[in-house]
């Protein structure tokens, strides 16, 4: 990568008010980022193990699809999370100081700083790393870390801290107001009317319905052929199901950079269903939105008194019972599947997909690697800013060579960041591929 | 990014080239807007969709969905790529003063 390459911008003012975050002058950024970590040591004992066991095998290096597409030897995973460890054995690790500073220990500055807020920024939190590290150490939790900490120094990027605000004020990323929102549903309503000649409903605020949905805002504004296909997949099942006027957004980027405003969007959402008197909540396509779900609703904003499951699993539900049926021939064409890193790193869903692609399309085939050992898209952990674009297109260069080898003209990509990052930098690669959510196909072959 | 010289008088833009304040929007200002996104000349077709999205962006302070703009201008995607390179949320947004989309877009 060039000299040139713009790196994400950093929120202003008036986006860190928003967010109740400080405004910290540079000359104190040091002096407040020390104390910020051994904040955060204390409670954040995976930071501290992964910070300690490092053996600097190297193992990881040529795993992280970042350093691949970049060259760049900071975004090696060990290199990357180095910047935070020599500061570390500087101020805060035991054993004697002669140890530390021979360990490469460095005193931190304002230089350091501004590498965290790069390289952290060149991570996409995508847990590939630490399938191959024998001490099992996460970059992505550490990056995760970091990024808070940068919030906190009043230096989360700019795209992030604005897309929370959105979110605090319209439950939704895009910041749409309730009006646009049943605007977009009424219009969609009509448009499955004109294709199907049916009724099929799109609910919103149905207090007893059995399943509260919860899309991607992306869904209500370019991703609307899935968005579709949901509803009726739901008609044709015959499930009672409902949107929410509050939220509309299953993308929780509170995760990407701020506890704070991941835990309010997932009460949000919980409480949401609690309203509504719903029996499960359905999560639409969308990677770390369903990890968050997953892996942390539960224990932050629980005990709930219903599950949360994905779309895939719900979908699967009504295949196996027979409730609905797909005609794959609508789906002729050769088609492969990008695993979302966190469906299949973070999120345990890696064949519930392949099995309803196998019975939707006609031509499947796995692209290598494959699975929990895919390459992320370049755009994981929010890495969509205009700004970044010759960085994404660095990131996505070890994916956009897999989609090419399998010569597939569909790439099946069910997660709203893939499918705002794949098409741009597909075709900076020259990857001609059209790329589609699994609920798209899903929709093209139900039989209605 | 340097503000948009519209006749002499000083309009203030974003580093991405969108207004920061988009009631200093006028027919003046989306001509000057229109340079900046490699259109040269705004025909009556660029009008029909600047006039959609302004309308839409009026009443309910957003864009609107994408197959919804395509719909009631009838202009299909690709039609709207011939006229604004930078695409609708990109190129026809900022030249209509509306604020850029964000999210997973
Ligand atoms: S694989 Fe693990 S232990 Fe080895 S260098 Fe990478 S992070 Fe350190
Ligand atoms: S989480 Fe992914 S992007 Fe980050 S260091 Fe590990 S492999 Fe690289």
């Amino acid at each position: 990568m060039s000299e040139q390459v713009r790196i994400p911008y950093v929120a202003r003012e008036k986006e860190l008010k928003d967010l109740y975050l400080p405004m910290v002058a540079p000359e104190d950024r040091p002096q407040t980022a020390l104390e910020l970590l051994g904040e955060m040591l204390k409670y954040k004992r995976s930071l501290k193990l992964y910070l300690d066991v490092c053996t600097h095998c190297g193992a990881c290096a040529e795993q992280c699809h970042s350093y691949l597409g970049t060259k760049d030897p900071y975004n090696m995973p060990v290199a990357r999370v180095d910047l935070v460890r020599r500061v570390y054995k500087q101020v805060f690790a035991s054993g004697p100081s002669f140890l530390r500073t021979w360990d490469g220990a460095k005193a931190i500055d304002q230089e350091t700083i501004d590498l965290w807020y790069k390289y952290f920024h060149q991570c996409n939190q995508c847990r590939r790393c630490a399938i191959f590290c024998p001490k099992g150490i996460d970059t992505a939790e550490v990056t995760i870390a970091m990024r808070e900490l940068l919030a906190h120094l009043g230096m989360p990027s700019r795209f992030h801290a604005g897309i929370a605000k959105n979110m605090a004020k319209t439950g939704n990323n895009m910041g749409n107001p309730l009006p646009a929102v049943l605007d977009g549903i009424e219009f969609l309503e009509e448009e499955l009317k004109e294709e199907t000649g049916l009724d099929i409903p799109i609910p919103v605020d149905k207090e007893g319905a059995e399943v509260l949905f919860n899309p991607s805002s992306s869904d209500l504004y370019v991703n609307t052929d899935g968005f579709m296909a949901v509803a009726k997949i739901f008609y044709k099942a015959g499930v009672s199901w409902t949107l929410s006027s509050k939220i509309t957004e299953t993308a929780n980027f509170g995760l990407f950079f701020h506890e704070p405003s991941m835990r309010e969007h997932s009460r949000l959402l919980v409480q949401a269903g609690k309203e509504l008197g719903v029996k499960r909540l359905v999560a639409g396509e969308c990677g770390h939105g369903w990890r968050t779900w997953r892996m942390f609703t539960e224990t932050i904003n629980g005990p709930l008194p219903f599950p949360v499951v994905h779309l895939f699993e719900e979908v699967l539900g009504y295949l196996r019972d027979g409730r609905i049926k797909f005609d794959k021939s609508m789906n002729p064409e050769v088609v492969t599947y990008h695993d979302p890193c966190n469906y299949a790193r973070a999120g345990d869903l890696i064949n519930q997909p392949r099995e309803l692609l196998s019975a939707c399309v006609q031509n499947f085939v796995e692209m290598t690697p494959t699975k929990e050992l895919s390459f992320c898209c370049g755009g994981g952990s929010g890495i969509l800013m205009d700004e970044a674009m010759k960085i994404r297109e660095a990131l996505a260069q070890p994916k956009a060579e897999c989609v090419r080898s399998t010569g597939a003209e569909i790439l099946c990509a069910p997660c709203a960041i893939c499918k705002a990052q794949l098409p741009d930098v597909l075709e900076h690669h020259k990857v001609d591929v059209t790329v589609k959510g699994l609920s798209d196909l899903m929709g093209r072959a139900l039989i209605l | 990014m340097a503000d948009l010289n519209v006749n002499g008088v000083f309009i203030p833009l974003d580093e991405d080239g969108f207004l920061e304040d988009s009631d200093l929007w006028n027919e003046e200002v989306a001509l000057a807007l229109a340079l900046t996104e490699d259109v040269e000349e705004l025909t009556e077709e660029h009008w029909h969709l600047i006039n959609y999205l302004r309308d839409y962006y009026a009443k309910f302070g957003v864009a609107p969905m994408i197959r919804k703009l395509c719909k009631e201008t009838g202009f299909n995607l690709k039609k709207i790529y011939e006229l604004f390179p930078g695409g609708p949320a990109k190129g026809a947004c900022k030249v209509a003063g509306l604020m850029k989309p964000t999210g997973c877009v």
